[in-house]
């Protein structure tokens, strides 16, 4: 079984300053991971070259098989994407974006899909209301639910839960944890530690661009660490190094 | 005020020099100048043709349709604000985080706006004009009189398009109303005093008889029609939570007969939605090709019989070229990044969108030959216009791909662009000049059109899409 992404030594450089920095990894199916890092470490800029919104300075980057960098419209298509800026076509209604996202990736049934995720995450309220007049919350709503509607075999998602309230994100990091247990893959970025010990199968820290660790979460809870510390001194020792 | 003014002016500059880089943009305003000084030139050959007084008539007239073009600031709304130059967070759209009234920020918007375009266009043709004063002969003095009331015919452009804009987004039915007092004005006059209305331009009575006392004048005219604007300028609505039945899907399932009918149903949704598609083809279209025409007319003596209208058809092609500038102005890349579009996807989709918008211009010039009582050169005019407009937005897709209203300021893509459409308005006009037939060869652009799209398509997908 080959891994569901494979990262090979991938580089981004914008213009001086080096992004991200030699970092490889494998992330395996039915993985829920996590990219873990502080603001500015490089957790965007890897996604968009997983996702082949940016090309690589250097290195390569396989999705579900597919290079990244030679078809990254075909690596879209197979997956599921949340981005960093919550950004839907302003003039659109809710329900009309999602309505586009199905039409573009050809979602068999793409409004009564709609309707079941109006509903699961509370915001039928707000389906005919345009986009541009949704407040930042229930954008994030519409873009969670744009990225799972076709169910893909793969979602890499950029901070998903940041402008969700407690209840809400009780709810998603329950949706999460039951996707991948079927047998899916979610790759997610996030500075909020405690999600991330919480939910996470597997981590991967990112420092400056540089990978600082990578391994499954139970190995380090056998070894007695707990995750936000062993972070803050992860960080702390690459602040000094 | 003035902090803020200044912080936009450097935003603005910021934006456009990162883009592609200082000194490009510090050469546009030479460029300009560098045009004007050539086409000095010139001016002894054209008057030769024309009688004493037309020249100035159609350069004033061109400033005026400049100003117009401009000056729709009235339907400036904060969508607008915020996406003209891509996701970049303008301070304009800062309003509701610093405690500055939204009034003070859009009127040190348009003021920015207006010293902006004075700086790259207005001031640097007058230099270039003034810089050729002595190898013409012309007396210096009145080349700067001719900068003044050209400054002058910008500015009049640009006030009344303000106000009239403001009037349209308060209420359209008093826009309609005062359009048509002032075309009945206009025509009123012209059936009693059988005197060319265009006389009366004050910038163009100021030019015939210089005097400080009408000068002081029409500043006072100028001052009164930005007042008025302002005060009536509506400051940008707050969200409405106005609900909308879902019309995508029915729409794109109409269009399923297009390719990409899905991003050219959302593409018609923004434009109608946003009020721009209305707002854009009166003002950005209707008006500025209503004062050239007006001042063209002036000219239909000296040129053959189908000469007057199929300049206006070649004018009209290149402003509703201008459409794909109102299809990416309102978009940004962050709805498409996460979907399995490429660039070259969304170019296709905007250009189809485009050729849905090209009715306007047809229906357009279409009545204009019905009116002028050109009939016969309908169909010509028609074929001429389109392929105009179909040519120029494949320039500019070549050479710009989605970003056409922040590179139109690139002194080589400018360049580029205006010797690429140059030539072909060149050709096109001798061609239909010598025999009215010859204005259908017109469609053989479509050639090279299909060229620049297919290597513009190519080149803009290979590069990054961000910050579109
Ligand atoms: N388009 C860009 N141009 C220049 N620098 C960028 C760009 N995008 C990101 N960066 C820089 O790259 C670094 C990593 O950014 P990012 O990937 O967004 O980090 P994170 O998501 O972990 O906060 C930051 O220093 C950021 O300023
Ligand atoms: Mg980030």
């Amino acid at each position: 079984m080959p891994p569901v992404i494979r990262a090979t030594d991938l580089v981004k450089d914008y213009g001086d300053l080096r992004a991200v920095d030699s970092v490889s990894l494998d992330v395996e199916e039915g993985a829920l991971f996590g990219l873990l890092g502080p603001n500015g470490s490089g957790k965007t800029t890897m996604i968009k070259m997983l996702t082949g919104q940016v090309k690589p300075t250097a290195g390569s980057a396989a999705v579900l098989g597919i290079d990244a960098v030679a078809d990254p419209v075909l690596v879209r298509r197979m997956i599921g994407i949340i981005p960093e800026q919550e950004t839907p076509p302003s003039f659109l209604s809710a329900m009309e974006y999602l309505a586009f996202v199905g039409a573009v990736r050809n979602i068999p049934d793409c409004e009564g899909k709609a309707d079941w995720w109006f509903d699961f995450l509370d915001f039928a309220d707000k389906k005919d209301v345009l986009c541009k007049d949704l407040s930042r919350g229930t954008r994030q709503k519409l873009m969670f639910a744009q990225a799972f509607i076709h169910e893909p075999a793969l979602a890499l998602i950029d901070e998903p839960l940041i402008n969700f309230d407690p209840v809400m994100q009780d709810l998603v990091k329950e949706y999460m944890a039951e996707y991948v247990q079927k047998g899916r893959t979610i790759f997610l970025s996030t500075h909020i530690l405690e999600v991330a010990e919480e939910i996470c199968s597997d981590i991967a820290i990112l420092h400056k661009g540089k990978l600082l660790h990578f391994g499954p979460v139970a190995e380090l809870i056998e070894q007695g660490e707990d995750l936000p510390s062993f972070f803050l001194s992860l960080v702390r020792k690459g602040d000094h190094a | 005020m003035l902090d803020l003014f200044l912080a936009m002016m450097k935003e603005e500059w910021r934006i456009h020099s990162t883009i592609f880089g200082s000194l490009s943009f510090a050469l546009f305003p030479v460029m300009i100048c560098g045009i004007a000084f050539m086409a000095s030139f010139l001016i002894p050959i054209i008057q030769a043709s024309l009688p004493p007084g037309y020249l100035t008539l159609i350069t004033h007239g061109s400033y005026l349709m400049l100003g117009v073009m401009v000056g729709g600031f009235g339907l400036l709304g904060s969508e607008v604000m915020n996406r003209r130059f891509g996701q970049v967070s303008l301070l304009a759209y800062s309003a509701r985080s610093l405690p500055i009234r939204e009034t003070t920020i859009f009127l040190t918007f348009v003021v920015k706006d207006t010293v902006y375009y004075f700086l790259l266009w207005v001031l640097p043709f007058g230099f270039g004009y003034i810089l050729a004063s002595p190898f013409t002969g012309v007396p210096l003095l009145s080349a700067l009189l001719l900068l003044t009331t050209l400054s002058l015919s910008f500015l009049f452009g640009l006030s009344g398009i303000f106000l009239l804009s403001s009037v349209y987004a308060r209420s359209t039915t008093v826009f309609w109303l005062l359009l048509i007092i002032l075309f009945t004005g206009i025509g009123g006059t012209v059936l009693v005093t059988a005197i060319n209305p265009a006389l009366f331009f004050p910038p163009l009575l100021i030019y015939n008889s210089p005097s400080v006392a009408s000068f002081l004048l029409a500043v006072l005219i100028l001052v009164l029609l930005f007042s008025i604007a302002t005060l009536l300028f509506d400051p940008i609505s707050p969200g409405s939570a106005k609900r909308y039945p879902n019309a995508f899907t029915p729409l794109s399932g109409r269009l399923s007969f297009l390719p990409d009918s899905p991003l050219v149903a959302k593409d018609l949704l923004d434009l109608f939605r946003s009020g721009s598609l209305i707002g854009q083809t009166i003002f950005s279209f209707i008006l500025p090709l209503v004062v050239i025409w007006f001042f063209l007319s002036l000219l239909e003596g000296f040129l053959p019989p189908q000469g007057l209208i199929f300049l206006v058809a070649i004018t009209t092609g290149i402003i509703a070229s201008t459409m794909y500038t109102w299809v990416t102005m309102f978009d940004t890349f962050g709805p498409y990044a996460c979907l399995p579009i490429d660039v070259s996807t969304i170019i296709a989709g905007k250009l189809t969108t485009c050729g849905i918008l090209q009715m306007i211009p047809a229906i357009f010039i279409a009545t204009v030959a019905i009116l002028s009582g050109d009939v016969i050169y309908l169909i010509p005019s028609v074929v001429l216009s389109l392929s105009v407009s179909f040519y120029a937005t494949a320039v500019m897709v070549w050479l710009s791909g989605l970003s056409p209203n922040v590179l139109v300021y690139d002194v080589k893509v400018l360049a580029a662009y205006l010797f690429l459409v140059g030539i072909a308005i060149a050709l096109l006009t001798a061609a239909g000049y010598s025999n009215p037939d010859y204005a259908y060869l017109a469609v053989l652009l479509a050639i090279p059109s299909w060229c620049f799209i297919r290597r513009g398509r190519a080149w803009w997908n290979a590069s990054e899409p961000e910050g579109f």
